[in-house]
């Protein structure tokens, strides 16, 4: 090999080497360390959008809207966008409603991220970022967001309960519903240009976010304003520690108004005292007093102790009984049951409970659903107090004959009421009516059989009379319709055990139509501050039940006792 | 030398030439369709962007109306409304409602109507009434 082909030789081996070189590393950029270097260059423009989900509203039955949201944007600012601050926060100060130094001051940083404000509304975040782009100027973002609101107010505040900043249900409906509310949220992975836009040609996975549920609830809100606006009369008349009313449908259980005092506004639950967030209603238990009577003579007409025509004699007003005196406001001899609930009399009612087993007795009181959470989808329920024989004293079953030694919550009161209202069938309460559109609505079953139907009907028209001139609530009357309903007066207890003198907490539970009943009630008045000698469940809460229900018969277009369908041509009832 | 010269001197190879040519003007065209359709699809890209970024905003404007519209309107805004004198309520007098009755059926009164509802349409539309033999 000459001089000359071995230069040409070299050279070309060099040419090789060299695009060999060239290979490999194309070889190892492009191959080797692919997902290597796609992850960083992925890191550098890839971003996985998040798209938020929209939080169910929740309903009343006929879909007026009690919780929704409300659009609000979080103005964000990229620092390594931002090339004039000074300029920037001129422009977008008046629409932040944030000084134009403090804004400056926000602005003038290279950190990516910078949250600027949170909750500007909708309206205004898009000015800012129109007078933004006139001026053409940039690094100012807009996240979306919303805020609950609650457009009632006050309103069923205790149901509906609250959501905080985050969107998280903290209380009520919203707490207990908060997986089906919320929803899920999805994502969308994006690139974008050195701008920060979207490059929608190189958009990548996507999924759609699952919106929250809309929570349809079995209240009636053209109730409810009737039960709000009463109740709100009687807590400023009367001035009460607390008060509450429950209207519900005796037959299915559905709640159709709720309403406690005092209460509070959800929208600024953060100025609420916890004494203002407590449904009084599932979380508070105090002693029923005589509307417990119920109890003992459904119990003992439905074990055959005694029957309609049974007469129990009633010492003419004084029982002396466990060294402890029993006393009846209306004396009397010998008293029918009937006579016994329409005059609320303490030593009928004992005398009928000496008369059962003790277990037999409990066993009763328990299957009234006493003693236990109903199951009302809220939290914070509690059981009551109904203590097990074992634990009674010589007392105790008398003493609960006529409702105390006993703690019942307002909730259990109704469920317990419904039971003769509705021919012996313990129900359970019943809030809501559907999740999500389409979703199928249950019918409701009862829980038990508590007692017969002819022993419900049987107490039913004793209760009736309570509602007569000559019973304990005579005030509790609706005019042109039947009421049934018993009254219920209970010294309060006093933490140091015992009882508060001339402290009273008073009820009055209650249905109507008798005939057919659609509305059952309970209205309870804590510690009205009236003389003692008015504080009875008869006039302080009948006449509260009285206007409630009268109004809500209006409202319904109940058709008037003793009216058949003939005569009246009644309209199609309200669902 | 003249023949020399001829001899030296290469045929121009149309053919090849031309098909060359046409080759890179293809390949060239083919480039520039893409670069165009690449900006076809970036430009489509940008308008479907700000088209979702429109809806996105009308959605919104949207949902803050009707949030505005469901607080101005709600239970609880009527009622302050009310105790503030600026509207009010009217009573419905009794004889000022009129309630539809609910359809006689043909199992009560046994009338066959045409346009009734009941279940049993084997008369169909059209028939006159009639009377049900039972």
């Amino acid at each position: 090999m000459n001089g000359v082909s071995l230069r040409i030789f070299l050279v070309c081996i060099l040419l090789v080497l060299i695009f060999t070189g060239f290979a490999w590393r194309l070889i190892n950029l492009q191959v080797l360390q692919h997902d290597h270097f796609s992850e960083i260059a992925a890191e550098k423009h890839s971003i996985r959008k998040v798209i938020t989900a929209r939080r169910g509203r929740i309903l009343d039955r006929n879909g007026e809207e009690l919780a929704v949201n409300i659009p609000v944007r979080t103005v964000t600012a990229d620092g390594t966008h931002i090339k004039d601050p000074k300029a920037l926060a001129k422009v977008a100060a008046p629409f932040l409603g944030m000084s134009e130094n403090e804004l400056e001051e926000k602005f003038s940083t290279k950190d990516p991220y910078v949250v600027i404000r949170k909750e500007v509304s909708e309206e205004k975040a898009q000015d800012m970022i129109r007078a933004m782009e006139q001026a053409k100027l940039r690094g100012v973002y807009l996240e979306e967001g919303s805020i609950r609101s609650y457009p009632n107010g006050e309103m069923l505040c205790h149901i509906l309960g609250f959501s905080d900043r985050s969107g998280k249900g903290i209380d009520g409906i919203e707490k207990v519903f908060d997986t089906e509310l919320a929803g899920h949220e999805g994502f969308r992975l994006i690139e974008h240009d050195r701008k920060g836009r979207e490059i929608v040609v190189y958009r990548g996975q996507e999924q759609l976010p699952e919106h929250g549920s809309d929570i349809r609830l079995t209240i009636d809100m053209g109730l409810q304003a009737i039960v709000e606006h009463e109740i709100d009369v009687a807590y400023k008349e009367l001035r009460p520690v607390s008060a509450t009313a429950i209207l519900a449908d005796p037959a299915t259980g559905e709640i159709l108004a709720m309403a406690c005092r005092p209460n509070f506004d959800p929208n600024k639950f953060n100025e609420a005292k916890p004494e203002q967030m407590r449904n009084r209603a599932i979380t508070d238990m105090y002693e029923p007093g005589s509307t417990f009577k119920i109890v003992v003579a459904a119990a003992a007409l439905n074990e055959k102790i005694v029957d309609e025509k049974s007469r129990i004699y009633c010492e003419n007003g004084l029982f002396q009984y466990g060294g402890k005196t029993i006393k009846d406001h209306h004396k009397a001899g010998d008293m029918s049951v009937a006579e016994i609930l329409q005059y609320s009399s303490n030593i009928g009612s004992a005398k009928m409970s000496l008369r059962m087993k003790d277990a037999d007795y409990y066993g009763y009181v328990r299957r009234f659903g006493f003693g236990e959470k109903t199951g009302i989808p809220l939290h914070g329920e509690i059981t009551g107090l109904v203590q097990p024989p074992h634990r009674w004293d010589m007392l105790t079953k008398t003493r609960m004959a006529y409702g105390q030694s006993v703690a019942v919550t307002p909730i259990q009161m109704v469920m317990g009421m419904s039971v003769i209202a509705n021919g012996g069938k313990l129900m359970k309460p019943r809030l809501v009516l559907s999740k999500g559109e389409g979703s199928a609505v249950r019918e409701t079953e009862p829980v038990r059989e508590v007692v017969s139907g002819k022993t419900s009907e049987f107490v039913s028209s004793a209760l009736e009379k309570v509602v007569s001139q000559q019973g304990t609530a005579p005030l509790a009357r609706v005019e042109g319709f039947t009421v049934a309903g018993k009254t219920g007066t209970a010294q309060k207890i006093s933490p140091r055990g015992g009882y508060l003198d001339g402290r009273f907490i008073v009820s009055f539970a209650g249905y109507m139509p008798l005939e057919n009943p659609r509305l059952m009630g309970l209205v309870i008045v804590d510690d009205a501050s009236i003389g003692a000698s008015a504080n009875y469940g008869g006039l302080v809460a009948a006449p509260v039940f009285s206007k409630i229900c009268g109004r809500a018969a209006r409202y319904l277009d109940l058709l008037s006792s003793g009216t058949s369908v003939a005569q009246s041509a009644i309209s199609p009832e309200k669902p | 030398m003249k023949g020399n010269r001829r001899r030296a001197t290469n045929a121009i190879e149309v053919d090849f030439l031309a098909r060359l040519i046409m080759l890179v003007c293809f390949l060239g065209l083919a480039g520039l369709f893409f670069v165009y359709l690449k900006n076809q699809q970036h430009a489509v890209g940008n308008q479907s962007r700000n088209l979702e970024a429109e809806i996105r905003e009308t959605e919104a404007k949207t949902a803050a109306l009707q949030a505005r519209i469901t607080a101005m309107t709600s239970r609880g805004a009527l009622q302050r409304r009310l105790d503030e004198g600026y509207i009010r309520l009217e009573a419905i007098r009794d004889t000022a409602i009129a309630r539809v009755t609910p359809p006689a059926t043909a199992e009560a009164d046994g009338v066959l109507r045409t346009a009734s509802r009941d279940s049993d349409t084997r008369f169909g539309p059209g028939v006159p009434q009639r009377v049900l033999k039972r």
